[in-house]
This record gives structure tokens, C-alpha cells and sequence, in this order.
């Protein structure tokens, strides 16, 4: 018999409750979608300025203002706060439920990740099309075969987020700066995953090494699919370059989650 | 029938980082880090029958916690088997999962800010209780807890004692015939203790669930079980009846009396043993069989302004037990 019925029953009620847990705290909801919002502006302002009525690196005003609101969404869709609540999990003895429990925690992290994406993104879209309709640089190519390129980018990119942010927080197990090393990644690919400049922008030696980690196919590379930046060859480097790196992470989590287990002192009650 | 839980020289070492104080002692930890063995557990063997209540005794930091831990198979034993269920704990996944329920009194499943029906919702969904199931639960865990009107209030509004008969229920809805409840008493008033005594022994009345608990109460123990075991350092000191236990060990009375003028300890001192004298409070021992005896003789000569005659606290019967140096039971 399948078990797809249950799977989405459980998903539907865990995705449920977290929208239920969300409506409670209606004014944070606003307060991250601000910080959704700011960061890219304020990058795009600063583009904007230094481009002029020239071009920085093959950039225009228009690039860099399309560049900046794809990756607005695309950082809605594919950015991951596992690392947070998995690290107060297992130090503050919240784990201990979830394993005792027939389901995987990691499900109830999706499930929550699902919830976050769905409204956060929900809400871009629509500051998007109203944004567009008075500012034709920002809208995108009606182009069906790129957003369906796009959205398998978009997917394993969150997928390949999640996994990074899920194994750093499995981190707890083993150190109580599990946090800080989410922070230090976040660091990190604030320069290397093109959230602060397109990756054209970087000095090519930095762009090269950048390119050797997972860092610009976790988000530079689903935004350019979907400005059209990325074409030909890249498309097939960037997609290979995703599942690359993504079965590194789910490799790297299943170490980390089968050792840490065994080492599990189930802190707290 | 086989029993219910088997632990056989069941044991769990950690290792603890050694940091002396200060930034010399933090630098010493970074760059050469030193580790202490600590046994939480050592050589436990026991066995629980199918519906048999058992009470698990210790102080603090004995071992209690761990071991159900590791019989609810969330801590992998350093060496020793486990059998639960017919499962081994460590890797019985959902199968297991579902014929147990682990209930830990200060870290609670509840979702914090919805109803209560909320958390029970969601376990229906992951633990795949069919709707009619569901409801029929409910109502019985509803009636049999009082939950009456909980359900749709948010649990941050409700009391500690509310809190727990909530977790109760959600932690028995898909009725699990094995509970691993650590302290589910802890902190409650006395009549949401008896409300949560009364209802594990209906709960194990009608569905013949196996528990065993820890707790700190020995009224939880007395109401509820007649076997219990004692834990010490991480070793089994005692396994055996409740009854044969405090006859052998609290053969004392606390009596807890509050003085008015005129009372030194020297004068006390001629009733029994003074345990405590800070005046106006003052404890003290008698022997069991004197102690009614002994009120009434304190009551008559001395000026009291309040009396009571309690067991002695349940750490001080298994220091006793420990003092005592108890045989364990032959398993």
C-alpha cells in the first residue's frame, strides 16, 4: 500500500502548525520580511550609484536592478535557519522528544522550511509585481522553459542550503559554537554566493576560487538563471555543479547525524 | 510471556571535557584538552513484567534519567543489552517508537503557544491514528484526565499541572503499552498529583501498559508502584517490594514541630533525636511504632504551637538504603 497519504498528512499537519505558530507572532513575520528586503536594496543601491549611466562588468542600472530583486526571491526560497533551532534542540533537550517519536526530526525542519518559504516568498512576489508595474527594469523575460530551469535550480539550491544548515547545526553534538559557525558561513557567502555583488564583480582569482566551493550554486547561479544571465555551458556547469555539491552535503549530514547520535548525552530531562 | 523491559549489565560512560578555571585553564582546554570518565550507569541488569508499575529511585545525577533514556532509545549504551518490547532500543525505529511513550516532566512536546488539541493533531497525523480512533481517544484521555476545557486553550495559559495531564494525553494517544515517564509529578500541587497517580493506574487497568517512573515523591511511588528500583552512583542497590524496602530502611518518624517560648534542644532531646533545631522549627527522629505516642507526650509537656508527623524524605530512605549497604534482589 503506499504510504504517500501519510506522508502528506503528516506534512500537512506539521506545515499547519507552524503557520498556526506564525499568525501568533504576526509582527515578526514583518520584521523578516523587512530584512528580506533591506539587504538587496541596500546592495542595489550601491550598484546603482556606482554604475551610473555606464556599466560595471557588463552590468547596467536595469542588471543590476533585475540581478538584485531575482535574488531577493531566490534568497527567500533557499535560505535555512536549521542550524539555529537544531543547535537550542539538542543543547537544550528539545531533541529528546523528536526522537522518541516515529519521525525522522528532520521532517518536522522540512516541513518548517516549507512553511517559512511559502509565506516569506509569497509576499516578495507580490512587492515584486507591484514594484514592476511601475518600474519596467525590474520585470523578467515571460521565457516558460527558463522558469522551469529556474525552479530546479531554486529547488536543490534550498535543498543544498537546508542540508548545510541542518549538518552545521548537528554541530551542537560535538560544540556549543555550532551557531557561530553558521554565522561564519553566512560570512563567508555573503561574498562567495553573490549577495553582496554579481560574481562577475569579484576579482577573477577570488571568482575562481569560489567557484571550486558550493557557495556560488546555492544562490548566484538560480538568479542568474532567472535574469538570463546564465546561458549555454553555464547552465549545464551550474546544474551539475548543484547536484555536486548537494550529495556532499547529504553525505557530510549522514556522518554527522549517525555519529552525533551515538554521542548524544540527551541533555536535560 | 517475556518480559516487558530487559536491561542486562546495562552500562553508560561519558566523557566529560576537564577545564581548570580561568583563561590559563581555557587556553590549557583549547590546546590540549583533557577527558574524565564518568559511568552514569554501571552493570544494570533488571526485568519488568507486561503491566507491572515500577517505580525508579535515586538522588539526583544517580543514573535514573540515563537508563530511560537509553531504554527509550534515545542514548546508545556504552556496553550491556537492552530488550524493550521485544526491540532493541538503539535503532528500533518507528515500529518501536510506536509501542512507547517517553513522558520527561521539564522538557515538554507541547507546542507552546497553540491549544493543547493542536500537538495532539499533529500526533495523530505522525503517529497515522485513524480519525475514529482519534476521537474515541480523546474523549477517554479527556474524561479520564479532566481535560474538559484545556483543549482549546493556548498551553502557555495553563498551569504546570494542566501542562502535564495535556502531556499525558499526547503522549498516549496512539496508545503505547510500554511509558517511560521521568518525574511527571514534578512540581505540581497535591491534587494534580493524585489526579496523574490516579489516572496511570486506570491507564495500566485497562490496557495492562507497563511503566516505569522516577520521581522524587514517595507517594508517587507508594500510590503507584510495588516494585521499585534503586539507583545510586549508577548501580543497582535495590530491586524488590516497596514494602519490604521501607520496613527494612524507615524504621523512623519525622515529627516537625513548631515551638513556641521556653524550648531549648537540650529539652527536645529528651523526646527523641533532634535532626534540626532552628528555633521556633525544630525535626525530630522517633522510632516508627513511637511515634504517635511521642506527640502526645511533646503535646502535653511542651509549648507547641504546630505538629506533624511525616516519613522521612525519600532521599533521606535511600541514603539509608546506601548507608545500609542492601543486597540486591536475585533478578
Amino acid at each position: 500500500m503506499s504510504r504517500a497519504p501519510l506522508w502528506l498528512r503528516r506534512y500537512a499537519a506539521l506545515i499547519r502548525n507552524a503557520w498556526l505558530v506564525d499568525l501568533q507572532y504576526r509582527a515578526s513575520i514583518v520584521l523578516w520580511l523587512l530584512w528580506g528586503v533591506t539587504e538587496p536594496a541596500v546592495a542595489l543601491g550601491i550598484w546603482w550609484g556606482i554604475a551610473g549611466d555606464g556599466q560595471v562588468a557588463g552590468y547596467a542600472r536595469a542588471d543590476f536592478a533585475r540581478y538584485f530583486f531575482a535574488l531577493m526571491l531566490v534568497n527567500q526560497l533557499t535560505i535555512a535557519w536549521d542550524s539555529w533551532y537544531l543547535d537550542g534542540w539538542i543543547r537544550e533537550g528539545e531533541l529528546n522528544f523528536r526522537l522518541a517519536r516515529p519521525l525522522h526530526p528532520a521532517h518536522e525542519a522540512v516541513a518548517e522550511n516549507i512553511a517559512y518559504k511559502a509565506r516569506t516568498a509569497g509576499m516578495i512576489v507580490v512587492v515584486w509585481l507591484v514594484v514592476s508595474l511601475v518600474w519596467p527594469a525590474v520585470r523578467l523575460p515571460l521565457a516558460p522553459g527558463r522558469w522551469a530551469l529556474t525552479a530546479a535550480a531554486v529547488l536543490l539550491a534550498a535543498a543544498m542550503r537546508f542540508f548545510i544548515s541542518f549538518t552545521t547545526g548537528l554541530l551542537a553534538f560535538w560544540t556549543t559554537r555550532a551557531t557561530a559557525i553558521m554565522e561564519l558561513h553566512a560570512g563567508v557567502s555573503l561574498f562567495l554566493s553573490g549577495r553582496l555583488a554579481p560574481l562577475a564583480l569579484l576579482p577573477p582569482a577570488v571568482a575562481g576560487a569560489a567557484a571550486l566551493t558550493w557557495f556560488p550554486y546555492m544562490l548566484a547561479f538560480p538568479v542568474e538563471l532567472l535574469t538570463g544571465a546564465a546561458q549555454g555551458r553555464a547552465v549545464v556547469t551550474g546544474f551539475v555543479g548543484q547536484l555536486v555539491w548537494l550529495g556532499v552535503w547529504i553525505a557530510a549530514y549522514h556522518v554527522t547525524w549517525t555519529r552525533g547520535l551515538r554521542r548524544y548525552g540527551a541533555v536535560g530531562g | 510471556m517475556p518480559p516487558a523491559i530487559t536491561a542486562d549489565r546495562l552500562s553508560k560512560t561519558f566523557k566529560v571535557k576537564v577545564r581548570d578555571p580561568g583563561l590559563k585553564g581555557a587556553l590549557r582546554a583549547l590546546l590540549k584538552p583533557r577527558y574524565r570518565d564518568v559511568h552514569a550507569v554501571r552493570d544494570v541488569t533488571f526485568a519488568i513484567e507486561p503491566g507491572e508499575i515500577v517505580g525508579f529511585l535515586g538522588p539526583n545525577g544517580a543514573g535514573k534519567t540515563t537508563t530511560l533514556k537509553m531504554l527509550a532509545g534515545l542514548l546508545y549504551p556504552t556496553s550491556g543489552r537492552v530488550a524493550v518490547a521485544g526491540f532493541a532500543p538503539w535503532g528500533g525505529g518507528p515500529a518501536f517508537k510506536r509501542r512507547i511513550a517517553l513522558v520527561l516532566g521539564n522538557r515538554q512536546q507541547l507546542v507552546w503557544d497553540l491549544p493543547p488539541e493542536e500537538t495532539f493533531q499533529l500526533n495523530r497525523a505522525i503517529y497515522d491514528i485513524a480519525e475514529p480512533d482519534y476521537r474515541e481517544r480523546l474523549a477517554e484521555l479527556v474524561a479520564l484526565l479532566d481535560l474538559g476545557d484545556l483543549l482549546q486553550k493556548p498551553v502557555r495559559q495553563l498551569s504546570l499541572g494542566e501542562r502535564m495531564k495535556c502531556e499525558l494525553a499526547a503522549a498516549l494517544l496512539h496508545r503505547p503499552p510500554i511509558l517511560f515517564l521521568d518525574e511527571p509529578t514534578l512540581g505540581l500541587d497535591v491534587t494534580a498529583q493524585e489526579a496523574i497517580r490516579r489516572f496511570l493506574t486506570q491507564y495500566r487497568d485497562r490496557y495492562g501498559a507497563t511503566v516505569l517512573l522516577t520521581s522524587h515523591y514517595m507517594q508517587d511511588v507508594t500510590a503507584l508502584a510495588s516494585r521499585v528500583l534503586i539507583i545510586n552512583r549508577g548501580r543497582l542497590l535495590y530491586d524488590g517490594a516497596l514494602a519490604a524496602l521501607v520496613a527494612r530502611i524507615s524504621r523512623t518518624k519525622r515529627i516537625e514541630l513548631v515551638l513556641a517560648d521556653g524550648v531549648t534542644r537540650e529539652v527536645l532531646a529528651g523526646f527523641g533525636d533532634v535532626k534540626e533545631f532552628r528555633f521556633p522549627n525544630a525535626v525530630l527522629e522517633v522510632p516508627r511504632e513511637d511515634a504517635a505516642t511521642t506527640s502526645a507526650r511533646l503535646l502535653a509537656a511542651l509549648p507547641v504551637a504546630d505538629l506533624s508527623i511525616e516519613d522521612p524524605p525519600i532521599e533521606d530512605v535511600i541514603r539509608a538504603a546506601f548507608a545500609g549497604g542492601i543486597e540486591l534482589d536475585e533478578p
